[in-house]
């Protein structure tokens, strides 16, 4: 995958990101780092095209993330709370989507659903509502909705930020096995031990800046003063 | 033996019976009320207003949902305002909220139907009493609109634009269906609080279940067996309406 960043700003009430640049190229799994409020979660709301930055240039795959329409046709997103309809089934779910904005059949977009709802283990869960089943498999409906897009890059936002840590576990040992699917991922998350065995690339920012990037190894011997507080914190 | 003493003890203890007897006290507290009253109680007395008595009780509903279809309508007019871009909608919206709050709905009645309703050249009170009862309920509506509406979270208006739904798909397919499912119940309180209202509107003389009674009461002198009775009607719409309000929160709430 290939992620360029031209001095991208964003600002809410106050600027969160300042002038950041970057340009990454052949990882396929890039994990962004940082305490919150870091600006991790903005930023990957901003490459996945969710949101568009008050300033800068945000390029992925060669797509222009910012003026390309078209580019959010090739993004899987999945929210921080798994941020399925709530008064859907999670089949429905998916296949809404399919059906009414990728111009599948209703019969097609069931099939998809299915098979991506299997492939996250959901067999016997997927014609209850989101309240109806557990944290962890709603948020693996929300990662196999992500996947029946059938998208470039996956993006995910903090996936397990409001699940216990068995159901961390079942989420991220999903995440996991997607890997052979040859997809891309972006992602965010606390889970140190998950990003050594996932990422081959981190960033780690802190007050909307880059701090310190490079492969997992500079988690175990971090040279900024800022990663090796942040390493102490979540250990 | 021990055993069962305990199944007997499980059984008292099961939620149906406990029901049973909650609503035993209140049935013996009645009969007691009645028993003491000094003269016998006489429900035949009632028997030559009955047919006044359920045009009443007919009224009573008709007039409930004219007005929970009139406020529902004045309040999500008045939900649109709030959202608007231009600050005096909003400020307007809440002076008339304010207002509303701080009235009694027999003055807004009054009102309505003695002050407001003449100086617009109509003496229909009726009408205007009913418009009474429509204004007072609308805050309330906009309420429900404004926490159902407002509990679509941003998140999921992301979503639906990362996946490229359009306009009338959003409202179609995700917006109106959550909306109507978080509706119902609040929309049903308020209907209760409607109709429980609709009483005061036997001060401007409209024919609905209270005024009918007390016509009667005021004839006959029956007040036990009259209010009784009246309590009893009203009892009968607003528990199973508050009951079916339950079990649909539970069936579809999401």
């Amino acid at each position: 995958m290939k992620i360029e960043l031209k001095n991208v700003s964003h600002t809410y009430d106050v600027e969160v990101l300042h002038q950041l640049n970057l340009v990454l190229e052949k990882y396929n799994a890039v994990a962004l780092l940082g305490v919150s409020g870091s600006g991790k979660s903005t930023l990957i709301r901003l490459m996945a095209g969710l949101e568009k930055p008050t300033s800068g240039e945000i390029f992925v795959n060669d797509y222009d993330v910012i003026h390309d329409e078209d580019y959010k046709k090739h993004v899987g997103f999945v929210f921080q709370s798994h941020n399925l309809f709530p008064h859907l089934t999670l089949k429905r779910n998916i296949s809404l989507i399919l059906e009414k904005t990728r111009g599948f059949s209703l019969e097609q977009a069931n099939q998809i659903a299915e098979d991506n709802l299997k492939l996250l283990k959901l067999d016997d869960q997927m014609d209850k509502i989101p309240k109806n089943v557990s944290g962890g498999q709603a948020q693996r409906a929300s990662i196999a909705r992500a996947l029946s897009l059938n998208p470039d890059i996956i993006f995910l936002d903090e996936p397990t930020a409001s699940l216990d840590p068995i159901l961390t576990d079942e989420v991220l040992k999903a995440i996991e096995e997607l890997r052979e699917l040859g997809k891309d991922f972006v992602l965010v998350t606390h889970v140190i031990s998950f990003v050594k065995d996932f990422a081959n690339y981190v960033v780690f920012m802190e007050n909307g800046h880059i701090i310190e990037q490079g492969t997992p190894k500079i988690l175990d011997a971090p040279k900024t003063n800022e990663l090796k507080a942040f390493m102490k914190k979540v250990r | 033996m021990k055993t069962n003493k305990n199944q007997l003890r499980r059984v008292l203890d099961s939620k149906p019976v406990s029901y049973i007897f909650a609503l035993g006290v209140f049935v013996l507290f009645a009969i007691l009320i009645v028993s003491r009253q000094l003269r016998p109680f006489q429900l035949s007395a009632i028997e030559p207003y009955w047919g006044n008595i359920q045009s009443g009780f007919l009224n009573t509903i008709w007039v409930s949902f004219i007005a929970l279809v009139g406020s529902l309508v004045l309040g999500f007019i008045f939900y649109l305002l709030t959202q608007s871009k231009l600050k005096f909608f909003k400020a307007f919206t809440d002076v008339f909220t304010e207002i509303i709050y701080g009235t009694p709905l027999l003055v807004m009645i009054m009102i309505m139907a003695f002050v407001v309703g003449p100086a617009l050249g109509t003496f229909n009170r009726t009408a205007t009493g009913t418009l009474g009862l429509i204004i007072y309920i609308t805050p309330y509506m906009t309420n429900i609109f404004k926490s159902t509406f407002g509990s679509i979270s941003e998140e999921q208006y992301m979503a639906m634009d990362l996946f490229g739904f359009s306009g009338y798909q959003r409202y179609r397919y995700i917006i109106i269906p959550q909306v109507v499912r978080m509706l119902m119940p609040p929309l049903m309180n308020n209907f209760s609080l409607i109709i429980k209202g609709s009483a005061l509107l036997n001060v401007i003389t409209y024919r609905e279940l209270f005024y009918e009674i007390t016509q009667m009461t005021n004839n006959n002198f029956r007040f036990v067996e009259g209010f009784l009775l009246m309590w009893g009607l009203y009892l009968i719409i607003t528990i199973p309406l508050s009951q079916f309000t339950k079990y649909i929160d539970r069936r579809y709430g999401l």
